[in-house]
């Protein structure tokens, strides 16, 4: 789920560089007020890595297939790191795989980041009292959120040229067949965060 | 045969002997050889883009849209472009994924530049996955031994 080249108005494409450096501006002051900033630095790099390498697996759902995005792990496990660690996962994916666009790396970055963010923040709100439900709700609701950024995106850099209708219902066909990975990436945390608990308890983020 | 009927028996040998014209009350359908471009959309894992929106765009303004259509079913387009020499642009999308395709045209043959993609094949996306995999171990086996270093001096 990568804007590419091409597609995205430039305004669109600059506005979405304009969100990214704000977002990505927010993070690193965050993370300067972080006690042990380099402390986590080891995780960021494994984890951008994961992300890369995570846009590279398709899972077939007919009659398409789609991709992991794996954004609510990286919040859950990242926190305010996950902004500079998907903008540069996104980048080499852009460069090295050809997903997504480097005009619109801004705009992926956002569609990508904020529910990472919120996903972090559902982790730190509720993670250490209900941490299954809350590792399912910040893995799933946040495939759900950069659903429907990416599909608000794509309504509103829709050129006056394209039938309306049929974009409009190719994005509806394209978002149901997204909805299995909503469930999917949310058992994905619930399973890592178990692992992590039982065998590496101090790996667990703000546990 | 009189010179009257000569001349109508030309007449009538002429219209039935026109080449690549086939009339009918009034209507006419004329044939010709020409030169199109077919574009064939896909997806990276090799599905095609079925039933994608097409936008063409004419070398003398790329802002205006010269001609639209659908992809068939197997994700190609045919289109025939006008006598413009210069680059024609093709954007093929559908739920906001899409690419868009370059046409030299010159006066040699059509050279059609296809849209940026990566690699097709796992083992260059293999060794692509393993170089990033690499460097991101560095990085953390160099903040972890930076990080133990700083310990073991304060």
């Amino acid at each position: 789920m990568h804007l590419p080249d091409g597609l995205v108005p430039l305004e669109l494409a600059l506005a979405g560089y304009a969100g990214s450096a704000l977002l990505t501006g927010l993070a690193l002051a965050r993370i300067k007020r972080l006690p042990d900033p380099r402390g986590e630095l080891p995780r960021a790099a494994m984890l951008t890595t994961v992300f890369f390498a995570a846009s590279a697996l398709s899972i077939p759902v007919p009659p398409t297939s789609v991709h992991l995005m794996l954004t609510g792990l990286m919040g859950v496990m990242l926190g305010w790191f996950a902004v500079p660690a998907i903008l540069v996962g996104l980048f080499l994916q852009a460069v090295l795989f050809g997903h997504g666009g480097l005009t619109t790396l801004g705009l992926n970055g956002l569609i990508l980041c904020l529910p990472a963010l919120v996903g972090f923040a559902i982790w730190r709100g509720a993670g250490a009292r209900w941490p299954d439900l809350a590792a399912l709700i910040a893995g799933g609701g946040a495939v759900l959120l950069a659903l429907a950024i990416f599909a608000g995106i794509v309504l509103l850099g829709m050129p006056a040229a394209l039938d309306a209708g049929a974009e409009r219902a190719a994005l509806a066909v394209f978002l149901l067949a997204h909805l299995p990975l909503v469930l999917a990436e949310g058992v994905i945390v619930v399973v890592l965060l178990r692992v992590l608990r039982r065998i590496e308890p101090a790996l667990v983020p703000h546990g | 045969m009189t010179r009257c009927s000569r001349l109508v028996a030309a007449c009538v040998l002429a219209v039935l002997c026109a080449p690549h014209v086939a009339l009918s009350h009034a209507a006419l359908i004329e044939a010709e050889t020409t030169q199109a471009i077919r574009l064939h959309a896909f997806y990276e894992t090799g599905e095609p883009m079925a039933q994608a929106q097409v936008i063409i765009f004419a070398p003398d303004n790329p802002a205006l849209v010269w001609g639209q259509g659908l992809t068939d079913l197997q994700g190609r387009f045919d289109f025939i472009p006008d006598a413009q020499m210069g680059r024609w642009s093709v954007q093929v999308r559908q739920a906001g994924h899409g690419a868009m395709a370059h046409v030299e045209m010159g006066t040699m043959d059509p050279v059609v530049i296809t849209s940026a993609g990566g690699p097709q094949n796992w083992t260059q996306r293999a060794i692509m996955i393993a170089l990033v995999a690499w460097g991101a171990l560095g990085t953390a086996l160099w903040a972890a031994g930076n990080r133990n270093r700083a310990d073991a001096s304060s």
